[in-house]
Order: structure tokens, then sequence, then C-alpha cells
């Protein structure tokens, strides 16, 4: 997953530079999620579909041996195309991920869709596991070959794996629907049936 | 046949506090079709079935069963389904240790029909399920996947026409487990019957014909998982095998 949009989200947040963005892509999700280098190479693309754009240096006229280090801004057009990311469908992959940055970055005026965006992906998840359905052919008691265990054995790891990620979705969605209950002053629900 | 529950919802108070158990819930089963409901822990998995098989009334909503409304129904009436139509698998056994398993499937035969004819039917259905060597067995002395085909089979002796089995997984590995739900899949299709069943984890269901996800008191159900039965012949129930 590209990390465009979780650094787009973040200069939206708060303006700042390469390595300080790098700093707080990692506070917010983890050292292993996104490459390095990646802050970089998004705020380069970033720039030339000018979505951000430069709001000055710092370090100018100040430390003479420390190169000045460029500070970047979210434009209108960034804070748009944001806002329609946060509002686009989550594929379940191979961006399975998305949905954690996008309620990570999310405000609350974004919850409504949080939810409905958790329900499409549980709905996803059940597709998924009705694709995963073998037939049966086995009599009872009957010797069972270890190729077919093994593929048992791995079928139930891809749907524990389905079910883990239900699990949350769920448990998300009722939280997600509590708060957002509390904020509207309304009964919430995405009147899932 | 068709189970449907219309807009079915169920509340429970646990002191002062009322929590809504089953919210706006639709589901039909169909002859011929095994459904399987998932859910964690306290999502209402329980509750659903028994709303489903007449044991406790909604608070909203409608339940049907082969056209006839269950909430509407006077409990002579509900009680005679219950014992004809509707097979419910409970997993708790006999009451007595000593009783052969031959007889305990027999048990619900009984009052209308000989004991000889009562065990003949239930050898029948024990072997149905592939349990048929536990027939001389206590239930002390059987596994849990043993004991869940027993179950079944006590279910099914009187050829209902719904079948309804809460968590028929528990306590099984992978292989058990795969041997009950195919069972309980080619009962659907070769018994001609609807099965509706609970389970606590998503494996389980891959061999129900549809499945669902309740959670929250909602059902979740994937969309394309809708039956289209408009085009489904459903034959008598006594086109089934005869048992005995």
């Amino acid at each position: 997953m590209s990390a465009k949009n979780a650094v787009l989200g973040l200069v939206i947040e708060r303006p700042g530079y390469g390595y300080d963005l790098a700093r707080r892509l990692e506070q917010r999700f983890g050292s292993s999620a996104f490459a390095p280098t990646g802050v970089y190479s998004a705020l380069d693309q970033l720039s030339s579909e000018a979505l951000v754009r430069s709001a000055g240096k710092q370090g100018e006229g100040g430390n003479e041996r420390a190169a000045p280090r460029t500070i970047y801004e979210a434009t209108p057009k960034g804070i748009d195309r944001f806002e329609q990311w946060m509002l686009g469908c989550s594929s379940l992959a191979p961006v399975r991920d998305e949905l954690y940055m996008k309620i990570a970055l999310s405000k609350p005026h974004n919850l409504g869709r949080l939810i409905e965006l958790a329900r499409v992906q549980e709905e996803d998840c059940l597709a998924r596991l009705q694709e995963l359905k073998r037939p049966f052919s086995r009599a009872r008691g009957g010797p069972r070959a270890w190729p077919e265990v093994a593929v048992l054995l791995v079928r139930d790891a891809e749907i524990k794996q389905l079910q883990a990620r239900v699990e949350w979705l769920q448990k998300a969605r009722t939280i997600m629907d509590k708060l957002s209950a509390q904020a509207s002053g309304t009964q919430g629900g995405d009147g899932v049936a | 046949m068709r189970l449907s529950l219309e807009r079915v919802s169920k509340s429970y108070w646990r002191g002062p506090h009322e929590t809504a158990v089953l919210k706006d819930i639709s589901l039909s089963v169909y002859t011929g079709e095994c459904v399987a409901v998932w859910g964690q822990r306290g999502s209402g998995k329980t509750t659903l079935l028994k709303v489903a098989a007449g044991l406790e009334a909604p608070e909203s909503g409608a339940v049907n069963f082969n056209g006839q409304d269950l909430c509407g129904m006077s409990r002579v009436a509900l009680v005679r389904l219950l014992r004809e139509e509707i097979g419910w698998a409970r997993r708790k056994g006999p009451e007595s240790d000593e009783l052969e398993m031959l007889d305990y499937v027999a048990l619900p035969l009984l009052k209308r029909q000989t004991l000889r004819r009562a065990r003949r039917r239930s050898a029948a259905a024990l072997a149905r399920v592939g349990v048929a060597d536990c027939s001389k067995g206590r239930w002390a002395d059987l596994t849990d996947g043993e004991r869940t085909l027993v179950s079944i089979a006590h279910a099914m002796v009187r050829q209902p026409s719904l079948l309804v089995v809460d968590d028929p997984t528990a306590n099984l590995d992978v292989l058990q487990r795969e041997e009950v739900m195919g069972l309980l899949r080619s009962t659907a299709e070769q018994d001609w019957l609807a099965v509706l069943i609970t389970v606590p984890d998503m494996p389980s269901m891959v061999h129900a014909h549809r499945i669902g996800s309740l959670s929250d008191g909602r059902l979740l159900v994937p969309s394309g998982a809708t039956p289209e039965r408009d085009n489904v012949v459903e034959f008598p129930k006594h086109g089934r095998a005869a048992q005995g």
C-alpha cells in the first residue's frame, strides 16, 4: 500500500517537513507499515499532483550548518482529494490495512461512513468465505490422505484469518455506532439486515 | 417447506436494563438447504434458533413455518408442530445414564409406536448419521463427535421438516467437524429437510448452502447469497426415504 494518502492526511493535520512526517507516520502506523523512504517519494508524488506545496523552509537564516528543510502544507485540491479517498470504498485485498489508516486519520464526522465501510468489508469477508466452500465427499470413519487434511488445515487458516478480521470489524463497528449515536444524540445503527 | 423470519426482534431484561438480542432480523430456510449462522459468544445465536423453532416468541416480527404463523398459533398446535415437524438436536443426552443409544433415539417415537418399531427406526436413524456402532453404547461412553451425531439422530428420528442444531461442532477437531457438517449438508439434500444451525467458528460454515453473521443483534447475509427459489420444485414430505 502506498504511503501517499497517509502522508497527505498527516500534512492536512499539521504541515511538516520530510523527516518530521516520517516520524509521525511511524508513530501512527508502526515502523513496519511503510518503507523508510516512502514519505519522500510520497511527497514527490503529492507535489507533482499539486496536492501539497511548500509553506517555506525551516532553518533559513538560522543554523548555517543545517540544510534548510522544506515545510509541506496541503493545497485545497489535496484536501478535496483526501476527503474523496476517505469516502471511497476500502477493498479487503491487497490494501487490507487501508481501513485501519482511515480510522486512524478520521474525524468524528467520518464515523457514519467508516461504519458503512466496516459493514461492507465484513460482507466482503463473508463473500470470500463463500468462495472457500468445498464439497464434502467422505464417508465417516474412513482414512484421510495427508494432502486432503493439509488442504483442510490451510483452508481453516484462511478462514480463521477472515474470522479474526470479522470479529474486529464487528467490535469496531459496535463502538463506532455508539460514538456516532452519542454524537448525534439519536439512535445509531447501520441498518444491517 | 419454508421457514421464514420477518423483521424479528427480541429483547431480554437483565435487572433494570433491557438488552436487545435480535434486531429486525429476516431469514428464510428452504427444504433441501442447510443455513449456518455464525456469531461470537453472546451474539444471540441460540435465541435466534429458539425463535425460529417456536420455542420463544419474538416481541415483534413474524415467524412463518410452512405457511403457519408460529406467533399466532395456539399452544396445543405449537406443541404438536414442535413434536412432529421440528427436530431440535440437543447435546445434553438422556436423563438416565443407563439408557442405550438405540432406546434413547427411539424415545420420541414411543408415544405413538411400539417399542419394536421405534427401535427399528432408531437403528435406521443411527445408521443414517453414521453411528450404528453406538446403538448399544451409553452416553458417557461416547466421544464428543459421536454425541453430536447421536443427538442429530435423536432429532431426526421423527422425520421432521426442519432440523435445528445449536453449535454442532463444539469440542470437535477439524476432521470430526468436517464429518458432522458434511452430514448436515447431505441430510438437507438427501433427506429433504430444511436445516438451520449455529456455529461458533467460521470454518464450520463452509459446508452450508448459505451463511450469515450475527452481530450486535443484527444478521448480515453476504450479497448474492439469497437463493432464487421460485424455480425449485418442492417434493412432498412422504417423498423422502421411509425409515421403519
